[in-house]
């Protein structure tokens, strides 16, 4: 062989290599990496899978991802990572890297078994790709039996952290903030001069109620103007007085059922027979239209004032007094 | 002033002369109507208001004996209805029958009337015969056939109700109660007026005779008088305050009466009340109202005027009751 032939040969063979590198790299492609191919029981062992799509698909498939069962061939899913999208580079379209983490608790050798992955192209044909098969060894824990068994290891303690009692902090200011506004409020804050309220003025008994009322009436001297009105006048200033005085409902009443009722108040009845005359003129007065004389009215007036004045409260001060003057004379 | 004065002077005095016969009549009611003075009072206020009364009480408290006896005392005629389910309008106020021998239709009056009626248990007939009660009441007068007769003055209707077996009654309604210018409840007498009552029905001489004492126009004369009586405007508002009361209790204060009232007294209340207090003062002999006589007289006007709530009903509230928190909240003038 001449060596134009074999420059021509390894020429050609170089051409169709690179030409079947090139369409490798633009071919739909899976691979699978395990971070370590040894653990021993309960280890994390993580699986990451890359899927390549070729730039010749841009944005026109579709892809089928895999998904691991959670447990498989002694192998078991403890985490799946989210699906990791990577900048597309001149020769892919898409690459996407996914990584889910395995354990195994079966002590041997295993296999991480062939994953497929489908990629469906615009024209509804599929390209299957297979990650490559993994062995992992799966080892127990080697025990030297031929030393002394030591005891469990103590709780280990946490460390201290501020936010675990940021409450008893809050409650505690709040308690110290507390403390000193009563403290300010009773101690150290400065007090009001109290206001001196003047003595409210004293209120009118019934009796000087009564009493003004009918001096009123006697000054005015009312029935030269309206009989009717004056006997009127002067039977509510009675009734008044006897409602306030001695809690009868004498303004509810009528004359009879007023004579009636004042039985019971024996200071009241004492006065009776002046009280039925009394009603007896302010009735006929009101009702049948009598007119009784100036005299009559002049007496009824007065009347009415000797039933106040005779029922009128004694003071106590007096009364003590009436109490106290018959032991002195006993004495 | 002083005419008016002198007026109900004399006015005051005709009347205690004209009001004579009162006592002579309870006088002689009193010889064989044992109590029941309250029953006997509040028909002659009826008979005097020219209205009638609606009495409730069980059986046998003197009833049909004091209305009978009223009407012999007055020289009046009497007549009875018992009212059943089967009563007609016909077998009260009358009915056309023909005479085969004049070969005509006459006129057949019946039991109304008369001066006196007792209707007794009117709340057994059916409604047809009340109204034809209750409208002659109100016309006081009758028409059968083409003709109307008018009935004979004075015509005091005194119904009765028993407030027990109410099975198998007609309620008079409201309307047709409101008729009624009295609503009397009465009750049983007392042990002392049942010994007496006893021993009279048990004399071998027999129960005494009531004579005539009052002449029928002196009870017209006396319904000329009644209306006479004097009432004070004082005593109007008097009797309007009650009666308004019964309408608008919170205007008196009684807003815990408002969800008890259904409804309140009519003016038919207010007049009757105001005739009744008329006739109560006559009755007294006085020629003038006195707030006394419209408290005396109010319950058996205004009891079946007034309107109980459900509300009223659940709490055992009766008009009564209502009607006393009423006069003891209203003023007297």
């Amino acid at each position: 062989m001449s060596n134009q032939r074999i420059r021509f040969f390894f020429m050609v063979m170089a051409a169709f290599l690179g030409l079947s590198l090139q369409v490798s790299a633009q071919q739909f492609s899976v691979h699978a990496t395990a971070d370590t191919n040894h653990i021993r029981l309960g280890e994390p062992v993580k699986l990451q899978v890359e899927v390549k799509i070729p730039a010749s698909l841009k944005g026109q498939y579709q892809l089928s991802m895999a998904v691991l069962p959670d447990s498989f061939e002694h192998f078991e899913v403890v985490e799946r990572a989210k699906l990791d999208t990577l900048a597309p580079t001149a020769d892919f379209s898409g690459i996407f890297r996914q990584t889910t983490t395995l354990t195994s608790f079966d002590s041997g050798q295993w296999n991480i078994p062939p994953i497929k992955y489908e990629l469906i192209k615009p024209d509804q044909t599929v390209d299957s790709a297979f990650t490559e098969p993994l062995v992992i060894d799966v080892n127990t824990v080697a025990v030297d039996t031929s030393k002394a068994f030591k005891p469990i290891k103590s709780i280990r303690g946490v460390a201290w952290n501020f936010m675990d009692y940021i409450w008893y902090f809050v409650m505690g200011g709040v308690a110290v903030l507390l403390i000193g506004f009563v403290i300010w409020w009773f101690f150290l804050r400065k007090k009001k001069a109290p206001v001196v309220v003047a003595p409210p003025a004293p209120k009118e008994t019934p009796y000087q109620v009564a009493m003004r009322e009918l001096h009123t009436l006697e000054t005015d001297q009312p029935w030269h103007q309206d009989v009717k009105a004056y006997y009127t006048t002067l039977t509510d200033v009675l009734r008044n007085y006897f409602e306030q005085q001695f809690k009868i409902a004498a303004l509810e009443q009528t004359s009879a059922e007023l004579l009636q009722n004042i039985k019971p108040v024996t200071i009241l009845n004492q006065q009776r027979d002046k009280l039925q005359a009394i009603l007896t003129v302010a009735d006929l007065a009101k009702f049948a239209k009598l007119q009784p004389s100036p005299e009559d009215h002049a007496e009824c007036l007065q009347k009415a004032i000797a039933i106040v004045e005779w029922t009128k409260p004694k003071p106590v001060a007096e009364t003590a007094g009436e109490k106290a003057a018959p032991t002195k004379s006993a004495l | 002033m002083e005419n008016t004065s002198t007026d109900i002077k004399q006015l005051n005095e005709k009347i205690h002369q004209a009001s004579a016969f009162v006592d002579l009549l309870n006088m002689e009611l009193g010889k064989v109507i044992v109590g029941q003075k309250y029953m006997v009072e509040r028909l002659l206020i009826g008979l005097l208001a020219q209205g009638h009364v609606l009495l409730e009480g069980v059986p046998g408290l003197a009833k049909t004996l004091s209305i009978k006896s009223l009407s012999s005392a007055i020289n009046a005629k009497f007549s009875r209805i018992q009212f059943t389910p089967d009563l007609l309008p016909a077998d009260v106020v009358g009915t056309m029958i023909y005479n085969q021998q004049k070969n005509e239709f006459v006129v057949r009056r019946g039991p109304i009337f008369a001066n006196f009626i007792l209707a007794d248990e009117i709340n057994r007939a059916p409604a047809k015969v009340q109204s034809a009660l209750l409208e002659a009441m109100q016309e006081r007068q009758i028409t059968i056939g083409d003709s109307t007769f008018k009935l004979e003055e004075p015509f005091l209707v005194l119904a009765t109700q028993n407030p027990i077996e109410q099975e198998g009654t007609y309620t008079l309604p409201e309307a047709q109660v409101d008729r009624f210018m009295l609503k009397v409840v009465i009750g049983y007498p007392t042990k002392e007026e049942e010994r007496h009552i006893i021993r009279q029905n048990l004399n071998p001489e027999g129960q005494e005779k009531i004579n005539p004492v009052v002449d029928p126009q002196d009870i017209l004369n006396a319904r000329k008088l009644v209306r006479e009586v004097y009432m004070d405007e004082k005593i109007e508002r008097y009797i309007l305050d009650i009666v308004f009361a019964t309408r608008n209790p919170e205007e008196y204060k009684l807003n815990k009466l408002k969800p008890l009232l259904a409804y309140g007294g009519s003016p038919r209340a207010s007049i009757n009340l105001a005739w009744a207090a008329k006739a109560y003062a006559f009755t007294k002999r006085r020629g003038y109202v006195i707030p006394e006589d419209v408290r005396n007289i109010c319950f058996d006007v205004m009891r079946h005027r007034v309107g109980l709530t459900y509300e009223a009903e659940a709490e055992n509230v009766t008009s009564e009751n209502i009607l006393s928190e009423i006069l003891n909240a209203v003023e007297v003038p």
